[in-house]
């Protein structure tokens, strides 16, 4: 078991008042698997994915990563964390703008603390599996849309995460390069990667074998993808 | 090792990014280290023309004089009231100290006019009068012709040494030997040329300059003139001695009673050497704080542009801190940027230095000269300067939240 949640809360004071982001959420995740997590916006999965991502950790519950209890460690102890077990993939692909594709790929592997030619060579490769070999040193304005997600996506890749974690991943691209980023998410998940892609687009979660569907800080559904995002207990649009 | 190297090319590439907005950072640090490069290379510079302008003195001469040499504030009135040195004292220092090898006395007067029929210099002339023996005891070397001696002294002859300056203002292109100027309305004769001197601590040129006997000098400018006496013992090991048998005679000549103070002043090469250094000091000591402060007026201009460089890459910092960087990480970061902003900054004051102290060079015509601990401070001070205004905005970058500044626009 890769991923265990138990009864994991999270509450915000925001002027004064108490805001419960997560209610109690519990599930378990193995290796291999890919499961999307829809809810609309409110509903806490955004919440949810910091805590997954170890950005921010619970007020309560338990998060177990990979035999590691990540709940109760300090700021340091998640940046190492998010280093080894995590890849990220945003909906506006955070990469830093001064730096080429190479150096974005880089850049898990500098804080990894490994030596420059060996970054650079698996950096490469992981350009190279995206389909980017030839832009490697392009900045990320004189990329497309599509283009700089994949670089995003081969810097989720490069460190060899236990898991990677998409935020809306296709959010900011039209459907056709959206629809080629899910493709290399398809590749991903059959090449054996566990895979976490939060969104509230019902027509993503379905392409994924399972989904999980969050509402008002609670699961509400779990399991096949189709049936969870088309299902009957979908809630109404607020 | 490897993170201090990226950090180093990203201190770089931030300042590449911004090359205007960085240097415009940087002129206080630049104004403070080049001010601080430039005065040590002055002074440093002055010290060596210093001692070597001294050396002239001779390792063995020391000067007694009225009025106390040296540099610094003195109470004027108190030295008005010390007797005169007199010709009288000169001579019975030659007959009397057995260590003494030669005595040499002269006076001076600035600003004076020297002209022929045809040409005139201006008012700034220096003319010293001076016994025969002031040639060796002032390291004095003529060119051409000859120095005066012991008849031209004892008959008052009116004869002429001209310095370098002089001759070429009043016989451009021709032989003064022989000639006639005047001073103060009087007629001299042209005996010799000094061989060109340069300047004293180049403000001064020293082949500005007329020499006569100084008989000759005293019947011009007035008799009650204190002289200023170069003693020149016999050996270097005997000046102490000659210091001695000096002071015990001229205390003798002055009444002065066992426990008064002297009433006249004696200087050697050693106690000049002194008087300077403490001068020097005290400039450095001023420029050091001129530095200091443009240091901290830099240093401000750091803290602001780090604050500015933290916010506008919020964004940044949050994903490097979700990809996997530790707040030390991040910390080291944006400090190494503020020192190697600082660092640029003190070079190019460095560089600024070396030009201003060239600069120098070429105005005040002696060698400037930098001293290598100077720039070694400088860069130490700047990158200090640098990691203690760069150290806030760097602790606040290291503190971000991730995921709220990855929101950040």
């Amino acid at each position: 078991m890769l991923i265990s949640v138990e009864d994991i809360t999270r509450t915000y004071v925001v002027g004064g008042e108490t805001v419960h982001a997560l209610r109690g959420v519990s599930f378990t995740l193995d290796k291999g698997q890919w499961v999307a997590i829809v809810g609309q916006s409110g509903s806490g999965k955004s919440t949810m994915m910091n805590v997954l991502g170890c950005l921010d950790t619970p007020s309560g519950g338990r998060y177990m990563l990979n035999g590691q209890d990540v709940s109760r460690m300090s700021d340091d102890q998640l940046a190492g964390v998010r280093n080894r077990e995590i890849g990220f993939i945003f909906q506006t692909f955070q990469l830093l703008p001064r730096e080429t594709a190479l150096a974005n790929v880089e850049l898990p592997l500098v804080y990894r603390g490994l030596r420059p030619k060996e970054r650079r060579e698996r950096a490469r490769a992981a350009l190279d599996k995206v389909g980017l070999t030839p832009r490697i040193h392009h900045r990320p304005n004189e990329l497309s849309g599509g283009q700089r997600q994949r670089v995003a996506i081969a810097r989720a890749l490069v460190a060899e995460p236990s898991l990677l974690l998409a935020d809306e991943p296709t959010g900011n691209l039209d459907s056709a390069t959206g629809e080629e980023i899910i493709r290399l998410f398809e590749q991903l998940h059959h090449a054996g990667h566990t895979i976490i892609l939060v969104t509230h687009e019902p027509k993503l979660a379905a392409r994924c074998p399972r989904a999980i569907r969050l509402s008002d800080g609670r699961i509400v559904d779990d399991g096949r993808g189709e049936a969870v995002a088309f299902g009957s207990r979908r809630e109404a649009v607020g | 090792m490897s993170g201090f190297l990226d950090n180093m090319r990203l201190a770089l590439g931030t300042f590449v990014a911004n090359p205007l907005r960085s240097l415009l950072t940087l002129i206080g640090i630049v104004i403070g280290v080049a001010t601080v490069v430039s005065m040590m290379a002055l002074i440093e510079g002055l010290r060596l023309k210093v001692n070597h302008d001294l050396s002239f003195l001779g390792a063995n001469t020391f000067e007694v004089s009225k009025w106390p040499s040296g540099f610094g504030r003195y109470n004027w009135r108190k030295y008005a009231m010390r007797p005169d040195l007199t010709v009288e004292d000169t001579e019975a220092i030659l007959e009397r100290s057995p260590s003494v090898l030669r005595v040499a006395a002269a006076d001076d007067e600035g600003g004076q006019k020297v002209s022929t029929a045809d040409a005139e210099t201006r008012p700034s002339v220096f003319v010293v009068g001076a016994t025969p023996t002031y040639e060796e005891t002032a390291g004095i070397t003529v060119a051409q012709g000859r120095f005066f001696g012991e008849v031209d002294e004892v008959e008052g002859r009116a004869v002429v040494v001209l310095g370098l300056d002089v001759v070429d203002v009043l016989f451009p292109g021709q032989d003064p030997l022989g000639k006639e100027v005047r001073i103060r309305g009087r007629p001299y004769r042209v005996i010799g040329v000094l061989q060109k001197r340069g300047s004293f601590l180049g403000m001064v040129s020293l082949d500005n300059m007329a020499l006569m006997p100084l008989r000759s000098f005293l019947s011009v400018y007035g008799m009650q003139r204190s002289l200023d006496i170069s003693v020149q013992a016999t050996s270097p090991e005997l000046l102490e001695k000659a210091q001695a048998e000096t002071r015990t005679l001229l205390r003798a000549r002055h009444k002065l009673k066992p426990g008064d103070a002297d009433d006249f002043d004696m200087t050697t090469n050693e106690s000049m050497t002194k008087s300077f250094n403490q001068l020097s000091q005290v400039i450095a000591v001023a420029s050091f704080g001129v530095c200091l402060l443009s240091l901290v007026v830099g240093g401000i201009g750091i803290l602001n542009i780090m604050l500015v460089s933290v916010t506008e890459r919020t964004r940044e910092i949050g994903v490097r801190k979700a990809l996997g960087a530790r707040r030390k990480r991040i910390l080291a970061q944006f400090a190494t940027e503020a020192v190697v902003l600082a660092l640029v900054g003190g070079a190019i004051g460095v560089g600024m230095g070396y030009g201003l102290a060239f600069l120098g060079r070429w105005m005040l015509g002696f060698h400037t000269v930098v001293p290598l601990w100077a720039v070694a401070l400088s860069l130490v001070m700047s990158s200090g300067v640098g990691l203690v205004f760069g150290i806030y905005p760097a602790a606040r970058a290291a503190r971000l939240d991730p995921v709220e500044a990855m929101r950040a626009d």
